[in-house]
C-alpha cells in the first residue's frame, strides 16, 4: 500500500514536468489523475446531458446558446484562475485578485467615461496597474519573508480601498458614444459575441490567455523555475534559481490577469463598480484546486485549471437548469470541491 | 485505509450530485414555450425569480411572499436564483432562465446598469418581465412594482411631527448606506414630512449603513454629545433597534422614542419590536412579492395588461395595529 503510493507520487512528479502518453496500467492511472479535472469535466458534462431538462425533445443543456453562456460566465474566473495557478505552483496564494478585478473595472470605467481616455491607453494603464500591484505584493512577500497569504490579504483590503477612492465609492455606468461622459464605442466589443453571434468575446480572450499560459508553463526556463521553487524552494535557491525574480513575476502575472478580467467585467456589465469581484478569489482558488493543482506548490497545470473552471461552470449551470433549491446548490458545489481535493490527496498520498 | 475512506467519500459526493440533479429534473419539463400567444388558465407556467441577494432579510421575505402566492395558483411553479450581490452572477441567472424557457421572469435587480441589457433580451423574446423594488434603465420590461421611499419618509416625518412631537422637539436621524437611493429618498421625504411643524428640529445624524451594530455604535456617540433627544428617526428597523440598545445601556431609553422603517413580518423584524415596545412605530416597506404574482396572473392566466408602474403604499405600524399587520403580511 505505502510502496504503491510512493511509486505513484514520484511518477506524478516526473510526469508533471514531462508530459507523455502513458504506456503501462500504472501510468494510465497516473494520467487519469493528472488530468482529473478534464475527466471530471467529462463526467459532469455527461451527467448534465443525462439530467438536462428537455423541451419538445430538445436537450436544453446542449443548446449552443446555453453552452456559450457557460463559457462566457466562467471566462472571468477562468482568467483569474490561470494567474492564480502560477502563484499556487510556487507555493503561494493570491487573495487580492477579486479586489484587483474591482479596482480594474472601476479604473477602466472612470478613465474612459470621466477622464476621456481612449480604449487602448485605458486598457494598457489598467493592466499596468494590476501588474504593478501584483509585483509589489510579490516583492514584499519575498523580500520581507511574509507569507503570501498575509501580504495578499492586505492587498485585498488595499485594492478595495483604492477602487472606492478612485470612483468616490460609486459605481460608474458606462454608456457609449462620442464626447465627455461616454466611453468609446469600440469598448463595447467586450460585451459582444463573434462568429455568427455565438462565441462571447470574453471566452475568446480566456482561451487565448489559456493557450499562452500553457505554452509558458511547458516550454520555458521560467516554467522549470516555477515548478522547482514549488517543489523545494531551498533546493531551487541553492541550484541557482532566481527565486525572488520568479516569485515577483508570478504575482505580477496574477495581478495583470486579474486586471484583464476586471476590464472584461466592466465591458460585460456596462459598469465599473468598487464592489465588483467580491469573493472572486475564492472561486478562482476553487477552480485551481478542482483542476488538480496542489496548494503545497510544485504540482499542477494550467490545462487542469481551465478544465476545473469550466467544470464548475457546467455544474452551476446544470444545477440551475434543474431547479435545484439554491441552498442545496451551495451544498453540492462545496461537496464537489471537497471531492476534487480528496482525489488530489489520493494522488499525492505520500506528501 | 485513509485512501479508501477518501475514495468512498468522493464517490458518495458524486452520487449525491447525480441524485440531486435527477431529483429536480422534472422542474423544467412543463410549461408553454415563452412565445407571445397566451394560453390562459389552461396552461402550466414556470416563473423564474432572480433575486439580488437572499442574505438580506427583506429579500428573503420577498421570496417567501412570492412562494406563498404561487402556492395558491395551481398553474404556477416558481424557481428561485440568488445572485448573492454579484451583478455578473445575476446576468447568468437570467440567462439560465432563458435557457429553461421560463414563461415569465420576476427580477429584483442588484444594480440597474449591469442588468438592463439582459432584462431587455428577455423582454424582446416576448417573455413578460416583472421588475421588483429596484429599477433597470430604459423601458424594456413589462411592469415595475416598487414602493415609494420618499412617501414613506414623508409619512414617518408627519407621524413624528404630528403624533410624537406636536409641540416640537429634537430629532436624531440614523441614515442608511450613503449613496444608496433609498437612504437619500427616506431622508428627503422625512424633511418634507416635518415641514409643517417648525418646532421639530433635526439636531444630529449618524450613518448606520442599514446595520444594527453600526446604528448602535453611531448612536452611542450621538448620546454622548446630545443631552436632549426626543425622537430617533432611523432609515430602517435594525438601526433603530441598535439605537435602542445604545440608549438602554446608559439608561436613557425611556427619555426618547424610536421609529424605524421596513416592518418585516419575521420574529426579528420591526413589527415585533413595536409589539414589544422598543419602537413606537415602523412603516411597512412592501416587498411587492404578492403583487408580482398578481401581475403574473393577470398577464398569463387572464391574458390581460398590467400598468407599466405600480407604486405600493406603506402602512403605519403602531402598538394598536401591530399584531393585525403581522398576520396580514404573513397571510
Amino acid at each position: 500500500m505505502t510502496e504503491e503510493s510512493n511509486r505513484q507520487g514520484s511518477a506524478g512528479r516526473i510526469l508533471s514536468k514531462r508530459p507523455a502518453l502513458p504506456s503501462g496500467r500504472q501510468e494510465w492511472v497516473e494520467f487519469l489523475f493528472r488530468f482529473q479535472s478534464l475527466f471530471g469535466l467529462i463526467v459532469v458534462f455527461l451527467a448534465a446531458i443525462a439530467f438536462s431538462p428537455r423541451r419538445d425533445g430538445e436537450i436544453l443543456f446542449l443548446s449552443l446558446v446555453n453552452l456559450t453562456n457557460i463559457l462566457r460566465s466562467v471566462s472571468e474566473i477562468g482568467i483569474i484562475a490561470i494567474g492564480m495557478t502560477f502563484v499556487i505552483l510556487v507555493g503561494g496564494i493570491d487573495l487580492s485578485v477579486g479586489s484587483i478585478l474591482g479596482l480594474a473595472a472601476t479604473g477602466s470605467a472612470v478613465l474612459m467615461v470621466e477622464d476621456n481616455f481612449g480604449v487602448l491607453p485605458a486598457v494598457l494603464l489598467v493592466l499596468l496597474i494590476g501588474m504593478a500591484f501584483g509585483a509589489v505584493q510579490g516583492f514584499v512577500s519575498t523580500r520581507f519573508a511574509v507569507q503570501a497569504f498575509i501580504v495578499t490579504l492586505a492587498g485585498l483590503q488595499i485594492g478595495r480601498g483604492l477602487a472606492r477612492i478612485w470612483s468616490g465609492g460609486q459605481g460608474v455606468a458606462i454608456s457609449y458614444g462620442e464626447g465627455k461622459g461616454q466611453a468609446p464605442e469600440s469598448f463595447s466589443i467586450l460585451s459582444e459575441r463573434v462568429f455568427n453571434g455565438l462565441v462571447p468575446v470574453p471566452a475568446l480572450i480566456f482561451f487565448i490567455v489559456g493557450a499562452i499560459a500553457v505554452f509558458v508553463l511547458n516550454k520555458t526556463t521560467f516554467s522549470r523555475h516555477v515548478y522547482a521553487i514549488g517543489g523545494n524552494e531551498r533546493a531551487a535557491r541553492i541550484s541557482g534559481v532566481p527565486v525572488m525574480r520568479v516569485k515577483i513575476t508570478v504575482f505580477a502575472i496574477s495581478g495583470m490577469l486579474a486586471a484583464l478580467a476586471g476590464i472584461i467585467h466592466a465591458g460585460q456589465l456596462s459598469q465599473g463598480s468598487p464592489n465588483d469581484g467580491i469573493a472572486y478569489e475564492l472561486d478562482a482558488i476553487a477552480a485551481v484546486v478542482v483542476g488538480g493543482t496542489s496548494l503545497m506548490g510544485g504540482v499542477g497545470s494550467v490545462v487542469g485549471t481551465i478544465g476545473g473552471a469550466i467544470m464548475l461552470g457546467v455544474l452551476n449551470n446544470i444545477l440551475a437548469l434543474n431547479s435545484i433549491d439554491i441552498n442545496t446548490q451551495y451544498l453540492i458545489k462545496g461537496l464537489v470541491i471537497v471531492a476534487a481535493a480528496a482525489l488530489l490527496s489520493l494522488r499525492s498520498g505520500d506528501r | 485505509m485513509l485512501r479508501r475512506v477518501l475514495f468512498v467519500l468522493t464517490i458518495a459526493g458524486l452520487a449525491l450530485v447525480l441524485a440531486a440533479c435527477g431529483g429536480g429534473g422534472g422542474g423544467g419539463d412543463q410549461g408553454s414555450s415563452g412565445g407571445g400567444d397566451c394560453e390562459g388558465p389552461d396552461g402550466d407556467y414556470l416563473i423564474g425569480m432572480s433575486q439580488a441577494n437572499v442574505a438580506e432579510p427583506y429579500r428573503e421575505v420577498m421570496n417567501d411572499d412570492i412562494q406563498r402566492a404561487v402556492d395558491k395558483v395551481p398553474q404556477f411553479e416558481v424557481q428561485f436564483a440568488d445572485a448573492a450581490q454579484d451583478n455578473a452572477k445575476q446576468v447568468s441567472d437570467v440567462e439560465n432562465f432563458l435557457t429553461q424557457q421560463v414563461d415569465l421572469l420576476i427580477i429584483s435587480p442588484n444594480e440597474a446598469a449591469p442588468l438592463t441589457d439582459v432584462v431587455a433580451r428577455v423582454h424582446e423574446q416576448g417573455i413578460p418581465v416583472v421588475v421588483l423594488d429596484r429599477k433597470v434603465n430604459g423601458d424594456a420590461y413589462t411592469t415595475f412594482i416598487g414602493a415609494d421611499n420618499f412617501a414613506i419618509g414623508e409619512k414617518a416625518g408627519q407621524y413624528i411631527s404630528e403624533e410624537l412631537l406636536p409641540d416640537g422637539g429634537n430629532v436624531v436621524e440614523l441614515k442608511g448606506l450613503p449613496g444608496s437611493t433609498p437612504a437619500q429618498e427616506r431622508a428627503d421625504g422625512f424633511r418634507a414630512g416635518i415641514e409643517g411643524n417648525s418646532g421639530v428640529e433635526i439636531v444630529d445624524s449618524g450613518v448606520g449603513d442599514w446595520l444594527r451594530e453600526k446604528g448602535q455604535q453611531q448612536f452611542e456617540a450621538i448620546l454622548q454629545s446630545n443631552e436632549n433627544i426626543d425622537v430617533v428617526y432611523s432609515h430602517n428597523d435594525p438601526m433603530a433597534e441598535g439605537a435602542y440598545l445604545a440608549a438602554k445601556s446608559v439608561g436613557r431609553q425611556g427619555d426618547m422614542e424610536f421609529t424605524g422603517i421596513d416592518a418585516l413580518p419575521i420574529p426579528s423584524g420591526g413589527i415585533r419590536a413595536v409589539e414589544e415596545g422598543r419602537l413606537s412605530a415602523t412603516f411597512v416597506y412592501p416587498t411587492g412579492g404578492r403583487e408580482a404574482v398578481e401581475a403574473a396572473k393577470k398577464i398569463l392566466l387572464q391574458c390581460g395588461d398590467v400598468p407599466k408602474t405600480q407604486t405600493l403604499s406603506t402602512t403605519q405600524v403602531t402598538e394598536e395595529n401591530a399584531e393585525e399587520v403581522y398576520a396580514e403580511l404573513r397571510r
